[in-house]
């Protein structure tokens, strides 16, 4: 009860607020002070010493890689739209955003919409740090778009696809439109092992490991901070 | 590239995970990190007041002072510093430039001392960010400008370009006659003469004296009639000779008649000649007199020298909406006052007011005030209304007053920004567009580079005319090894517009004519994007020739330098006979292009390419 009364109150002193702006030929000062109260979302991440426990990066490492964070999101946390941004400015070619949207997803552990250092470091000590089995998971992580547990044909086609958004179109040769497709089709015939349509991890974990290029290529993240 | 960003090339690079387990080929090996973890601080010593940045920091742009080797002309080695002896205050603003991206002008700072720092520490200004660009630009041109006038004083007015011809001159000289004194002469001649015929037709109408022979004053027309004459004719004939010499001048002789003051002109001239032809006639000559009065308006002509005037004319044509509503809004009052004193006075016989457009000089002669007293109320009633109509005329004929002075100003401030926006919107589009096609073509480069021994040596060798040593920072040779696994990655390869269009001519002439009936009516990509876009192939270089201009630039800008000054010679030696037909695409190229065809003996797709993709394919691309 007194819930409503005060929203009553509230809106009763709006409404004479109103008036008064209008004889006193104010009022369009009103819609500007509202917006300056959202923007002031601040996070701060924990201590160095509790992300050297649940990373793999050393404190220097950390510094860095914070101070770049900072650098472009000064509040602390970084949503999908400064990502693709940020994203966007290594792929002038192409247009990154779609894989930029799954990456967010995959390092938006806990769903809120926002990355914050937190999960970016985590996401980054996996990566660059973790062992080649952690690699191949995060990947799988990354694939399979509704964290079911399999990769289905649809969702390789779209990662597939984003990828290849990424090359923009002066390629050579001439970009075809069932390029994606095709692609997939070479990646179902060489991961899916019992021909079910689906990848479930771990015959994507087994493919991987036989297969020398991509054993290679996982390797080149070691040195990369 | 951002400076900003290249922070976060770890991450772009770690996300690259994701292409690995899809991609088919192997991956091109990791560039070595020549010079690991550059972290430290550096000391600048700028007169005596000390800044201390990471060493980073001031790599982010390879191509100033700080970022390069350049500095270490200025290192002092018994303080482990770097000493410069500049101005501290605005080192200021160029250090902030490189913490934040953003460039700012200092407001009360000199422009030319502001200049001469960005000059030394070799940044260029047109990165100014938005929030200072304008003031920047205010000031640069208010400083030109003082510059160009003193020139000007110095020099006298020696700038007449030797090849124009005899009509171009004499355009010029009607349109700016202070440009010779040949044109200043006619000028103050024409304006004497006009003067002289306003004068005239003011004098004429004057009563001289009586005649012996008549009753009344005549006027001075009728008196002088021949006096009168000869000046009208002597008159219309410079007028004549003016308006045909200004018609044989004019580089548009349609555009010339079909604007204001021609046909100002010939009414002005047109009465005299009408008036020969039909003398006899009384009143008709007597209504074409009166249109001499529009000679009046050459003196309308004076605007072309005035840019208040011309503002101000521009002002009203723009005000003529206000103009317009003020009018209505008093066409208003007056018929609702009209009618109102109409039926009030209605009661009272000797009345004035017989109806209501009579009522109407009423309203209007006592809103604006003047009362002429031809015309008042006499009832009570009347008066009432009477007071109320001219309370309201004050206020209904002040009103619009400020509106069209704020008007004034704001149409003549606005003139001044649009411009000001306009050359913004164009510089900033076109860096961002370089910055974009500079991103590309630095990869496209550093691939060139990649193709010969020793990619470094290769650069600086080449760059050794240029004016700023460089050196490729290491997120570059980063972010490029990023682009070549995306390439692995697809197997499809980044190519600039120009070698995909020949690509795309070369696909469609071996697959001619489904493809091209194909390419005609649906438009994927590919086929018909790269045949439509032909023409538009002048706009993608301009802004690379914008950048070759031999400026200090970014790294992308200095590659593309590098990229016009390298030599042809291995690439013609291994064209194919087979491509001969793509040649007279690329010969009408404009001359700054150099021209380039791509040879591939085998299809790419499916072999995979070792390391050595040297030997498959030779690549010149044209910019």
């Amino acid at each position: 009860m007194s819930h409503c009364r005060k929203r009553c109150k509230r809106q009763l002193i709006k409404v004479a607020r109103y008036f008064y702006r209008f004889l006193t030929g104010t009022l369009t000062q009103d819609s500007i002070e509202d917006d300056f109260e959202l923007s002031t979302v601040c996070h701060r991440p924990e201590g160095l010493e509790k992300l050297q426990e649940q990373t793999k990066f050393t404190k220097k490492e950390l510094q860095v890689l914070y101070r770049g964070f900072k650098n472009e999101c000064p509040s602390g946390v970084v949503n999908e739209d400064t990502f693709k941004i940020i994203y966007s400015q290594f792929f002038p070619q192409g247009d990154s955003s779609t894989y930029a949207h799954f990456l967010f997803e995959a390092f938006d552990t806990n769903k809120n919409g926002s990355v914050s250092f937190e999960d970016f470091v985590i996401g980054l000590s996996i990566i660059l740090r973790g062992t080649i089995n952690d690699r191949l998971n995060w990947a799988f992580n990354l694939y399979d778009l509704n964290k079911d547990g399999c990769i289905t044909k649809e969702e390789m086609l779209d990662i597939m696809k984003s990828i290849y958004d990424m090359m923009g179109k002066y390629t050579y040769p001439c970009m075809q439109e069932d390029a994606p497709r095709e692609h997939v089709e070479n990646f179902f015939q060489k991961m899916d092992r019992n021909n079910d349509g689906v990848v479930t991890i771990d015959e994507f974990i087994e493919s991987c490991q036989k297969d020398e290029n991509i054993m290679q290529s996982m390797q080149l993240f070691d040195n990369v901070i | 590239m951002a400076a900003g960003v290249a922070a976060w090339l770890p991450f772009a690079r770690a996300a690259a995970i994701g292409w690995m387990p899809v991609a088919s080929a192997p991956m091109p090996p990791p560039p070595h990190d020549k010079r690991r973890s550059q972290e430290g601080f550096i000391i600048l010593n700028v007169s005596g007041t000390k800044f201390q940045t990471w060493r980073n920091t001031l790599e982010r742009y390879p191509d100033t002072l700080l970022g390069s080797t350049e500095r270490d002309f200025f290192y002092h080695e018994e303080t482990n510093e770097y000493f410069f002896d500049r101005d501290p205050d605005i080192f200021r603003h160029i250090l902030n430039f490189y913490r934040t991206g953003k460039l700012h002008y200092p407001r009360h700072e000199c422009i030319s001392a502001y200049d001469e720092e960005l000059a030394f520490f070799g940044i260029i200004p047109e990165i100014i960010g938005d929030c200072c660009y304008e003031e920047y630009k205010d000031r640069r041109r208010e400083n030109t400008e003082r510059i160009q006038d003193d020139e000007d004083n110095e020099n006298g007015k020696e700038m007449t370009p030797p090849d124009m011809t005899m009509r171009q001159s004499m355009w010029r000289a009607f349109e700016n006659p202070h440009t010779s004194t040949m044109a200043l002469v006619f000028y103050y001649v024409t304006g004497f003469f006009i003067a002289v015929s306003v004068m005239a037709n003011v004098v004429e109408t004057v009563p001289c004296g009586t005649s012996f022979n008549r009753v009344k004053d005549v006027s001075c027309g009728e008196r002088y009639a021949l006096a009168f004459f000869c000046l009208d004719t002597a008159c219309v004939m410079i007028f004549t000779v003016e308006y045909l010499l200004r018609l044989i001048a004019a580089p548009s002789r349609y555009k010339f008649v079909k604007s204001v003051m021609s046909i100002i002109d010939v009414v002005a001239i047109m009465p005299y000649y009408i008036g020969l032809v039909m003398t006899d006639n009384e009143d008709v000559s007597g209504a074409f007199v009166t249109l001499r009065v529009f000679r009046v308006f050459r003196i309308f002509k004076f605007s072309r020298h005035s840019a208040g005037l011309r503002i101000l004319g521009y002002t009203l044509k723009s005000c003529a909406s206000e103009l317009g509503f003020l009018l209505f809004s008093l066409t208003m009052a007056i018929i609702i006052f009209a009618t109102v004193m109409f039926y009030a006075e209605k009661g009272s016989n000797s009345s004035k007011f017989t109806s209501i457009p009579a009522a109407f000089w009423y309203t209007i002669v006592t809103m604006t005030t003047l009362g002429y007293g031809d015309m008042v109320p006499k009832t009570i009633v009347g008066k009432i209304f009477g007071s109320i109509c001219s309370l309201s005329g004050v206020l209904v004929i002040a009103l619009p007053v400020p509106v069209i002075v704020s008007n004034f100003s704001r149409i003549y401030h606005q003139s001044q920004r649009a411009e000001k926006r306009r050359a913004q919107k164009k510089t900033r589009l076109s860096r961002i567009r370089a910055a974009k096609s500079g991103g590309a073509n630095a990869y496209l480069q550093y691939k060139r580079n990649g193709l010969l021994a020793d990619a470094e040596e290769e650069a600086s060798k080449e760059a050794g005319k240029a004016l700023v040593c460089k050196v490729n920072p290491t997120f570059e040779t980063q972010h490029h090894h990023l682009l070549h696994c995306l390439e692995k990655t697809t197997n499809h390869e980044f190519v600039d517009e120009q070698t995909y269009e020949t690509s795309c001519m070369e696909v469609s002439m071996v697959k001619p004519s489904t493809s091209r009936s194909s390419s005609v009516s649906s438009s994927p990509h590919g086929l018909t994007s790269c045949c439509s876009r032909r023409n538009k192939r002048k706009s993608f270089n301009v802004p690379n020739s914008n950048m070759t201009s031999g400026r200090r630039g970014s790294v992308q800008e200095l590659s593309t330098i590098q990229i016009r000054e390298r030599p042809l010679t291995n690439s013609r030696s291994s064209l194919n006979a087979k491509f001969q037909e793509t040649m007279p695409l690329n010969s009408e190229q404009p001359p700054y292009i150099t021209a380039a065809i791509i040879s591939m003996p085998t299809p790419p797709v499916t072999t995979p390419e070792g390391g050595d993709f040297q030997s498959n394919i030779v690549r010149v691309s044209a910019l």
